[in-house]
């Protein structure tokens, strides 16, 4: 269905081809999983299957690429809109018209196609992804997981062969990611279409594949079977990492196959320790990439809970109110220094609200906040973030100069401190970021780096994050996770608002759950997660019973056995 | 740098003569003579407004017969959302007005065609999120679109004299746009010949521009002021930094790829082969290179 | 029948309506208009946010009788034998050209500028009525084919302006996270630039979406097509520019004035046609015609007919009242009763639904 023909693609600006003589073919009713890190070549690879690589984007295509028998060359992405439904990362970004029902028509007007096939067409997709109660809302007013289901809807109604999603979930809740990728699912099963997606949670998708391509960036990329490729890759969810360390064979992609091969290694490894002493001394993982070096657990680590250190961070009652909506209904919080604690919940159930509360920039209606014994919201911005700083969700709003050497130089003017502080904290966190670099032109690891040198420049003790995962692949999380706990062994304490269970079954000390802007639950990372299989990571549901969090973990207690 | 939106010699001349029936349907009231068969009824106006919406429909049908590339369209719609996001925030404070250097900055950058689409589009937008639609929208339509249309024409002057004659060129484009909007709504307002400030039918263009500038001095003078201002202000101080903001988009967005490829595919002869041809071996390539970005 | 009404008709019935309220001064009529665009304009309109436009509208109204009025007090105009009271007297230089400040303010003059305001202001309120009723996006989807492009950008426009504001508003948030609470024209600078690099990126982001949707198969037009629909565009046009000028200039031969407007509006509009051929693309539940919009538009048709032709018997004496000398005015009879058929709309309730 898909061939790809030893494909290069290089662009004029760029130091070497982007992506270097691919041979691919994708049979039809395949779900094939593109995988690689950050800048490997994923978006491009997916955007050659429509011709928008070159014919929208500029650059070189050598080789050629073929979709349902058409050549890209002579067809460009308007030609093959009826072949190939292409859905965007941000689907908000991609919408046309506002309203769902228009949404779903558009591909459909502007193929020309008769007005019975299109109402026809509409209802069919409305039902087959869930959408009939909505067909008549704005688009504004969905959530990320309908607003996604939408998109993949509007690409479905041209009735396309092929579907190319490109990082389909990594906005969305892990319930509503789950609905979109059962509707995926259902296409492949159902329908035979050839599907091809491109993502970085691995964890959610891996399990629905068929066949991985992965990327290395600079060498031919790797086709083949799931688990195989994946063992391979730097980058793999933690079900594989497991099966690689346990030596499974065949390597494991789903949560189910791990457990049917897993009884050994739960007997082997019995429960872990109350206290989890070897959570936070790494040792190298499986894959052999570059993780912590041994560090041994600060005290705060096994002090959690609110009774316990010297509170930094102290919230009372906290309401948040917008119009007649109540995003946060009266929170009592207390963090102490050390402590790295994650919230979690849907989207919408208050986490941002809450965080910008705290920080005191946010709108607060009710309750009180104390950092260190005074409250955010009664200093001035530039007193405040020297108390308590805040990574916003779109790390790109805090920047606004043209090269990262500015930003740097105007964090340390704004913050009073000497010439090269934010550009020292930037080089802990992620070194080589060229100082003449347009901060848009950054990976989103790189730019989340550079938002948070900000933040941090002012020396602040308390450091809120709003989804700081969202875009980062697994090496560049793993590097997030060691600045956190690097930042939290020197007595900050970090607060950070996400969806990724994995990533906070890695960082996280403690877990506050947030439903309907209350605290539904709120206690040490293992519990909490384990309690519930919407926030557990993979390792807690291959080894449940047993309240193993992470692979490193598992890795550690296997070595010192 | 590519304009998004050519203008074709068929276009050109439909601007041409659309600009002719504007300049009737704005300042009719000083060109009316005595004798003529609207002297005396109250149609003028009504005619006016009916044919306003029809000129502009077909004015702009001409500019996009040729079809306006996605990026074109998307380009336009960004811009004019930003014009009427912005728009409210002037409304109600006493001449504060925010459209205008959008749209000179927009025409400027993207070129007249460009310009003339965006002053449509954004004024067209504005009064739909609004529900300010009504017989003075197709004026304030085609008086943005000039003021666009105006900045795309200016001379290709870059550095720090570009700045300076933006303003220059805002400061009157803002006073010669309030001074139309008040000739269109003048008539409306007062009613030929009940007031001293009323225009007399048929009566010496002097004395009729004499009142007109009396009936602006009375009553919209001071928001014009304050267009004229805010607007020179808001493009001396954003003006370089938004200038480089919409080139690099420009830039980026590499408009009108179809040409682009051709300038390549000639420009490159020797390693790449036509991608009309679709017969050649598959060690070809398609080369589509946005020719902005092959310029030093 | 839930669909809601073709904006289209609305505006029409608000035209119709229009043209009751420009034939008139009596302030009996000009009431009656308001009060029928009012009535229909709440009971009608639909859970849009357009729908409280009527209001607005009508405020605005208010304000312009108030304008008329002042004018009319400080610059005089109409005069009559019934002095209220004299504004001293400003004299004026030479080049002023008659203009008059100050001076006697008469009763007749008074209520002539009164009827003057009513009526614009009665042509507001048809206006915010059509604004109130029609749904403006529909409107949008019935634009000619040929305008497609130019209708794709409001339309995108209209989705990503609510997005730029929000994201402004973030925007704003992170910078007083960075120690500054911008203000003033520093604030435009500081907040424009990323607002509007990320309203750059979303715009490309959404051309690839367009382009992946088929947006610009557009069929080629044959080259005698294309000839024909330039030749019409064209002739269109010079005879529309030829026909205003025709109608302003006295000495103008009669050709030149309405029947070569005419001759321009039909070339135009074949040339419209003609050039809409080049998007090949059908509309999904394109609104259309029925019997509800003709009724709606036919109501209105009666009511502005009912004005311009009743006969002087019948109530066309007494759509201008006199001013000078003062007289009350008279219900015109036959007018009144025609308006009332533009309250057919309200007949036709419409379920709410957007």
């Amino acid at each position: 269905m898909i061939r790809f023909e030893n494909v290069s693609v290089s662009y004029p600006d760029a130091p070497g081809p982007t992506l270097s003589e691919v041979d691919l073919h994708v049979p039809e009713g395949e779900l094939c999983l593109v995988v690689g890190r950050t800048g490997s070549g994923k978006s491009t690879l997916l955007r050659a299957v429509n011709g928008l690589v070159p014919h929208f984007t500029g650059g070189t295509l050598t080789g050629r690429v073929l979709v349902d028998g058409r050549d890209t060359r002579t067809h460009p992405p308007r030609e093959l809109a009826d072949v190939v439904g292409l859905v965007a990362q941000d689907p908000q970004a991609g919408f046309v018209t506002d309203s769902v029902e228009d949404e779903l028509a558009y591909s459909m007007e502007s193929l020309g196609l008769p007005n019975p096939v299109m109402r026809k067409r509409v209802e069919e997709t409305l039902d087959l992804l869930g959408l009939a109660d909505l067909r008549h809302r704005p688009l504004a007013t969905l959530s990320g997981g309908q607003q996604q289901r939408v998109a993949v809807g509007a690409a479905l109604t041209a009735h396309p062969r092929v579907l190319v999603l490109d990082e389909p979930t990594s906005a969305l809740d892990p319930g509503a990611a789950e609905d979109v990728l059962a509707a995926l699912h259902r296409l492949v099963h159902d329908l035979a279409m050839t599907v091809l997606i491109a993502e970085h949670r691995l964890e959610r998708v891996a399990q629905y594949a068929d066949r991985v391509v992965w990327l290395p960036g600079d060498a031919k990329p790797v086709a083949g079977d799931p688990g195989e490729v994946l063992a391979g890759a730097p980058v793999a969810p933690p079900v594989v990492r497991l099966g690689q360390l346990a030596g499974w064979r065949p390597i494991p992609v789903s949560i189910r196959d791990a457990r049917r091969l897993a009884g050994p290694l739960r007997e082997q490894l019995g429960p872990p320790p109350t206290d989890h002493p070897a959570r936070h001394t790494a040792t190298p993982s499986p894959a052999g990439h570059r993780t912590r070096n041994g560090r041994t657990a600060p005290p705060a680590d096994t002090h959690t809970g609110p009774d316990n250190g010297t509170p930094l961070l102290r919230a009372e009652d906290l309401k948040v109110r917008y119009g007649t909506v109540e995003a946060v209904r009266g929170i009592d919080l207390s963090v102490g220094e050390g402590e790295r604690v994650a919230v979690m919940g849907r989207n919408g159930s208050g986490k941002s609200s809450l965080l910008w509360a705290l920080q005191g920039t946010g709108k607060r209606s009710a309750g009180t906040v104390s950092v260190n014994g005074t409250d955010p919201a009664d200093l001035k911005p530039g007193p405040r973030r020297r108390r308590i700083g805040l990574v916003p969700q779109q790390p790109a709003d805090l920047l606004y100069l043209h090269t990262v050497a500015a930003e740097c130089a105007q964090a340390d003017r704004e913050s009073d401190q000497p010439r090269g502080t934010c550009r020292a904290a930037l080089d802990r966190l992620t070194p080589d970021i060229p100082d003449r670099q347009h901060p848009r032109d950054l990976s989103e690891g790189q730019r989340l780096a550079l938002a948070l040198a900000v933040a941090l420049t002012p020396r602040p003790r308390v450091i809120l994050l709003d989804e700081p995962t969202r875009g980062l692949d697994y090496p560049a999380k793993t590097r997030l996770a060691e600045a956190l706990h690097t930042l939290a062994d020197e007595g900050h304490a970090i607060i950070l608002a996400t969806h990724d269970v994995e990533f906070v079954a890695e960082y996280a000390t403690r877990v506050i759950v947030l439903a309907e802007g209350e605290t539904v639950a709120d206690g040490p990372t293992g519990e909490v997660v384990t309690a519930s299989p919407t926030f557990s990571p993979q390792t807690a549901k291959v080894l449940a019973p047993l309240p193993w969090l992470t692979v490193t973990d598992v890795a550690t207690a296997l070595a010192t056995r | 740098m590519t304009a998004p939106v050519r203008l074709r010699p068929r276009a050109t001349a439909a601007l041409v003569i659309s600009g002719a029936i504007g300049i009737a349907a704005f300042g009719w009231p000083l060109l009316l003579t005595p004798d003529a068969g609207l002297a005396h009824g109250t149609d003028a106006p009504w005619i006016f407004a009916l044919l306003l919406p029809l000129v502009l429909a077909v004015v702009l049908a001409e500019i996009s017969e040729g079809g306006m590339d996605s990026k074109a369209v998307a380009m336009l719609g960004v811009l004019s959302a930003l014009g009427a996001a912005i728009r409210p925030l002037g409304a109600g404070t006493a001449g504060i007005e925010t459209v205008f250097f959008v749209l000179v900055l927009g025409g400027r950058v993207f070129g007249p065609g460009f310009g003339f689409v965006l002053g449509n589009t954004m004024l067209f937008t504005s009064a739909l999120l609004t529900g300010g639609i009504g017989p003075w929208l197709p004026y304030q339509m085609l008086g943005a679109a000039w003021v666009a249309l105006g900045a795309g024409l200016l001379p290709p002057l870059r550095g720090r004299a570009e700045p300076v004659l933006l303003a220059a060129y805002s400061a009157a484009a803002s006073l010669v746009y309030g001074l139309l909007l008040n000739l269109s709504f003048w008539p409306f307002a007062l009613g030929a010949g009940s007031t001293g400030l009323s225009f007399q039918p048929g009566g010496p263009v002097v004395d009729n521009l004499v009142r007109l500038l009396a009936f602006s001095l009375a009553t919209s003078l001071g928001w014009d002021i304050g267009r004229a201002v805010t607007t020179t202000v808001l493009v001396l101080i954003t003006g370089p930094v938004l200038l480089r903001t919409l080139r690099r988009a420009a830039r980026k967005a590499a408009f009108d790829y179809d040409r682009g490829r051709r300038a390549a595919t000639s420009a490159n002869a020797s390693n790449t082969s036509a991608p009309t041809t679709p017969d050649t071996d598959s060690a070809s390539a398609i080369v589509i290179v946005d020719p902005s970005r092959s310029e030093p | 029948m839930n669909r809601a009404l073709h904006p289209g008709a609305w505006w029409l019935w608000a035209l119709g309506l229009a043209a009751v309220g420009s034939r008139t001064t009596n302030p009996l009529m000009l009431g009656l208009v308001i009060a029928i665009a009012g009535f229909v304009a709440v009971t009608c309109r639909q859970d849009t946010p357009w729908a409280s436009s009527y209001g607005v509208f009508l405020k605005f109204g208010l304000v312009v009788i108030g304008i008329r009025v002042a004018f009319h007090v400080l610059l005089g105009g109409i005069g009559g034998p019934t002095v209220l009271f004299a504004l001293p007297e400003v004299p004026l230089p030479d080049w002023a050209r008659g203009i008059r400040l100050g001076g006697p303010v008469t009763a007749e003059g008074l209520v002539f500028a009164l009827y003057q305001g009513l009526q614009l202001a009665t042509l507001l309120c048809c206006v915010g009525a059509a604004n109130a009723l029609a749904n403006a996006k529909r409107l949008l989807r019935s634009l000619p084919a040929a305008l497609y492009e130019v209708s794709v950008a409001v339309v995108v426009a209209m989705t990503v302006a609510p997005q730029l504001v929000a994201g402004a508003r973030s925007v704003r948030r992170a910078r007083a996270l960075r120690g500054e609470a911008v203000r003033g024209i520093r604030a435009v600078k500081v907040l424009m630039v990323p607002v509007l690099e990320d309203a750059f990126e979303r715009s490309l982001v959404l051309a690839a979406a367009m382009d992946s949707r088929g947006y610009g198969r557009n069929a080629g037009l044959p080259t005698s097509t294309r000839l024909l629909t330039g030749a019409l565009v064209l002739g269109g046009l010079i005879g529309l520019c030829v026909g205003a000028y025709g109608l302003l200039d006295g000495s103008a031969p009669t050709v030149a004035g309405v029947p070569m407007l005419a001759l321009g509006t039909v070339l135009a509009v074949a040339g419209l046609r003609t050039g809409s051929r080049r998007v090949r693309r059908s509309r999904y539940r394109p609104d259309t015609w029925g019997a509800r919009e003709a009724l709606v538009v036919g109501s209105a048709l009666v009511a502005a007919l009912a004005t311009v032709f009743s006969p002087a018997g019948l109530g066309g004496s007494a759509l201008s009242p006199a001013t000078v000398p003062l007289e009350p005015p008279q219900l015109p009879l036959l007018p009144a009763l025609g308006l009332l058929c533009a309250l057919a709309p309200v007949l036709t309730p419409e379920r709410k639904t957007p």
